[in-house]
């Protein structure tokens, strides 16, 4: 009996502490604000497959993130629905003759909430912390892209952030510097990482800031109401100070994030949600039905050739370029997108994406470029006799390094049972590695044939064609050809202020890439989403913000 | 027993720093590192290198780390939540898996002591084929098919319950996700029970006992249950830990944001100082179990001393 009575001290204490956790719930009731269901008018409901990884804007790198952030904190620009950049946060701009000088008068009527003004002063300090090394921030190299005056040696640490060619003439008149023309600077300006921030409020809130709902200021067309970091919820609420708040038409947003893509297709079933992205296998079950919109994306998947390996190990006859266009031609990319991935993926005969970039023209890139490396066995057969001729071998050995993310093993295995079906005497080897690894020992030059992809950070086939200029570290191949960068460097110069020419001249290196085989295209990247019928006026877009929410309308 | 908790107190913490240590070593060497990003440069990830620490060598950092850790300051997280403190990272998290699992764990073992003793006492009988059937399938269904089964049919088909997790409604949403952790500790306790039972009851002092005309209930419920109890709360704690630290496809399943589903996608983005502070979470939690499931022994069993405390 002695141990019993020992027991009931050892009880109490554990219903003490079972009870204290039970009732530190209802506490943490009381502190969410509990509207979420209560409040009436027109609301969005969105499911994520992620958490909000960060909200301060020269640090958020995550695509959910962004969207979030141009949501609630507008650029310069938005895209449209014709993926041309609209004003926003800019009512008008005027560029200098050589395009080196942009000067944007910011819109009067733009306020924070609570009724600073929105100030050229927030963008010159928003942008000076972008490329400043003590935040680090990954997007610094958008800074660069713009070429923004300085921006290279601020970001290496060699120059005070200060010197950023970045100058408010008074308080609604932003002034930037660029070191030459950038013909896409205006589409740059719709991403999220060159929004303003208050300095007042940012100083304010120090290491909080942008940590939590309460954390944040915002001058977009909603508002952060709720967003409790680690949570599985977050909220977005109409700005009522918007300067464009009559076009707003939804009070609220709701976002739930759940992992599992089979719970997100349930709760959307269940009317949970409005809308929701699909995933793999879940887009052909789907489509058809209503409320199934497809989406492409811009990244291209394709595989890059070591025409340069540092050491014997990894030379393999790549150098050669009929061993390389017998490859492209050798696999069926249609039986990939229709019969593999079945989730709107596009077989790429192109090195630049659909839908990427739209011309002086008016016209998408894809629509007057050519196509290039088609699939073509019997072509390729022919290629394979003539590497074999040249390298004076009869076989060849080539590993292909792929990396375990989605469904690239199944791409890889494909590849491999048809290049050798194709190219007898071909023997490809499989070498799987986690997706860092695999991007590290590409970006080290150690593999024979990797298959990666590539996603771009702004509207102009540059964000493509610059990756395979001499001594660029993206360039993994190490291809190297003087006309080529005698190309590039032109449309990234002379022919900035030409765009017309510049153009024709993108072309020209895309069919010099294509023609030589430097990469072989495999697919560019679909997915699709369910949007419930009621809802109108999203937009995708397969660059920069991935969802525009201000003009979403639930009927 | 004083000295003897006092003595194992100090082990623990050794032990602690041993495992944050060979962690340390082991998070270092995984491939890529926090800014995994392609598309960073050379000088950008110098930079980031450079704002973190992380250009320090390895024994300089884990010195920093550890002297910051003795001051509650677990470092801030690179990736999951850039520069946000661990300790609120975790504080928001933490709550949810631990209240959960207390709940799974709970409902679990009261079910399957219940079970355990029927199916002893009526051994043979279809409450007791009954039981271990339960206790099969419980052990052997892992506990994301009970969940995605009543997501299902109660959550989506019937609307009886919330298919994902809300704080707004914390109990009835965390109905499905209890259920399905407690299985396995159900069917486990069910299970040990009943073995336990089987052979207590057989045993010498139970037929002593009985013969003097001692009431069933008291016959079952002191002279042979709390003598069943020992192997049993040895299964249970481990158990209880691992369900408190979250599961990560039930978290998955009904959107509960734990610290299962963190641990995972921290170790996905090499976010190090996330890593070492969910173990370290683990760790103690595992430790502290242990100490009360000993202490315990010796008040459920008085012929177990501790240490040297019986000479």
């Amino acid at each position: 009996m002695k141990g019993w009575k020992k027991l009931i001290p050892i009880l109490t204490a554990l219903s003490l502490v079972l009870s204290g956790c039970g009732s530190a719930d209802p506490s943490a009731k009381e502190q969410a604000p509990g509207e979420a269901t209560a409040d009436s008018g027109k609301v969005l409901r969105v499911g994520r497959m992620t958490e909000l990884f960060d909200m301060n804007s020269v640090i958020a790198t995550e695509a959910d993130c962004l969207e979030i952030v141009s949501a609630i904190i507008e650029p310069l620009f938005i895209t449209s629905e014709d993926g041309t950049p609209a004003n926003a946060l800019c009512e008008s701009y005027e560029v200098s003759e050589d395009g080196t000088e942009y000067t944007f008068h910011i819109r009067k009527e733009a306020n924070w909430m609570g009724g600073t003004p929105v100030t050229a002063h927030d963008f010159v300090f928003a942008w000076q912390k972008l490329v400043s090394p003590d935040v680090a921030s990954e997007y610094s190299f958008m800074m660069e892209v713009a070429a923004v005056k300085n921006a290279s040696p601020i970001i290496a640490g060699e120059m005070d952030p200060k010197e950023l060619g970045v100058s408010a003439k008074d308080d609604k008149t932003l002034v930037v510097e660029l070191d030459h023309a950038v013909p896409f600077f205006l589409n740059l300006m719709t991403f999220p990482s060159f929004c303003p921030i208050n300095q007042a409020y940012y100083e304010e809130k120090g290491t909080d800031y942008s940590l939590g709902a309460e954390n944040l200021l915002c001058c977009g067309p909603f508002y952060m109401s709720e967003w409790e970091v680690g949570g599985n919820t977050y909220q977005l609420k109409k700005n009522p100070e918007y300067w464009d708040a009559d076009n707003v038409k939804v009070d609220q947003i709701d976002f739930q994030i759940i992992k599992d893509p089979q719970q997100t297709m349930l709760a959307y079933e269940n009317g949970d949600l409005d809308y929701v992205r699909l995933s793999g296998e879940q887009i052909s079950k789907y489509e058809g039905q209503p409320g199934f919109t497809r989406i492409e994306e811009g990244y291209l998947w394709y595989l890059s050739p070591n025409l340069n390996p540092k050491s014997p190990e990894y030379s393999c006859g790549l150098e050669n370029e009929n061993l390389r266009k017998a490859l492209a031609l050798s696999y069926d990319k249609d039986a990939i997108c229709f019969d593999i991935l079945k989730d709107g993926s596009i077989p790429a005969d192109f090195a630049i994406p659909n839908r990427l970039a739209i011309g002086p023209d008016g016209k998408d890139f894809r629509e007057t470029a050519g196509t290039y490396l088609k699939t073509d066995k019997e072509k390729a057969k022919e290629y394979w006799e003539t590497a074999k001729k040249e390298l004076g071998v009869n076989e060849v050995t080539i590993e292909l390094l792929y990396d375990d993310s989605d469904s690239t093993p199944l791409i890889a295995q494909f590849l491999q049972s048809e290049m050798e079906g194709t190219l007898p005497g071909l023997h490809i080897e499989l070498k799987a590695q986690p997706k860092k690894s695999r991007t590290q020992l590409m970006q080290d030059r150690e593999y024979q044939l990797g298959l990666t992809r590539w996603g771009p950070d702004y509207a102009d086939p540059m964000t493509y064609l610059d990756m395979w200029t001499t001594g660029s570290v993206y360039n993994y191949g190490e291809w190297s050809n003087a006309d080529y960068d005698a190309l590039i460097e032109a449309a990234n110069g002379e022919l900035a202020t030409d765009p017309a020419t510049r153009w024709e001249k993108l072309k020209e290196a895309e069919k010099l890439v294509m023609d030589h085989a430097v990469i072989l295209p495999v697919y560019q990247k679909g997915t699709a989403a369910m949007v419930r019928e009621n809802v109108s006026g999203l937009y995708f877009f397969p660059v920069g913000v991935g969802t525009l929410y201000k003009f979403v309308e639930v009927k | 027993m004083l000295k003897y908790i006092e003595k194992r107190l100090l082990i623990s913490v050794i032990t602690v720093f041993i495992i944050l240590g060979l962690l340390f070593l082991m998070l270092h060497n995984m491939p890529g590192s926090p800014f995994n990003d392609e598309k960073i440069t050379a000088v950008q990830r110098a930079a980031l290198n450079a704002k973190y620490g992380l250009d320090q060598p390895l024994h300089v950092q884990f010195i920093n780390y550890i002297k910051a850790m003795l001051k509650g300051d677990f470092g801030v997280s690179y990736v999951i939540q850039k520069n946000m403190q661990i300790s609120e990272l975790l504080k928001a998290r933490i709550g949810v898996s631990v209240r959960i699992g207390l709940q799974a764990v709970g409902l679990g073992t009261l079910i399957g002591i219940v079970a355990g003793v029927l199916a002893a006492l009526k051994r043979n009988s279809w409450i007791d084929t009954f039981a271990t059937v339960i206790s099969v399938v419980g052990v052997s269904f892992p506990s994301y098919v009970f969940a995605l089964a009543m997501s299902y049919y109660i959550g989506f088909k019937m609307n009886w319950l919330p298919l994902l997790y809300t704080e707004s409604d914390a109990f009835l949403s965390s109905i499905m996700p209890t259920i399905s952790l407690c299985m396995f500790s159900m069917a486990t306790v069910a299970r040990f029970t009943r073995t336990e039972m089987v052979e207590i009851m057989g045993s010498d002092y139970m037929l002593l006992a009985d013969s003097k005309g001692i009431g069933v209930l008291r016959l079952f419920g002191i002279h042979g249950l709390r003598n069943a109890m020992i192997p049993i709360i040895t299964v249970l704690a481990p158990l209880t830990v691992e369900l408190m630290t979250g599961s990560l496809v039930v978290e998955q399943i009904f959107a509960i944001p734990g610290i299962g589903s963190l641990l995972v996608t921290a170790i996905q983005f090499n976010d190090y100082n996330v890593v070492l502070a969910v173990v370290f979470v683990y760790s103690v939690l595992f430790i502290l179990v242990m100490l009360i499931v000993d202490v315990l022994y010796c008040i459920i069993d008085p012929r177990i001393r501790l240490a040297k405390e019986s000479r």
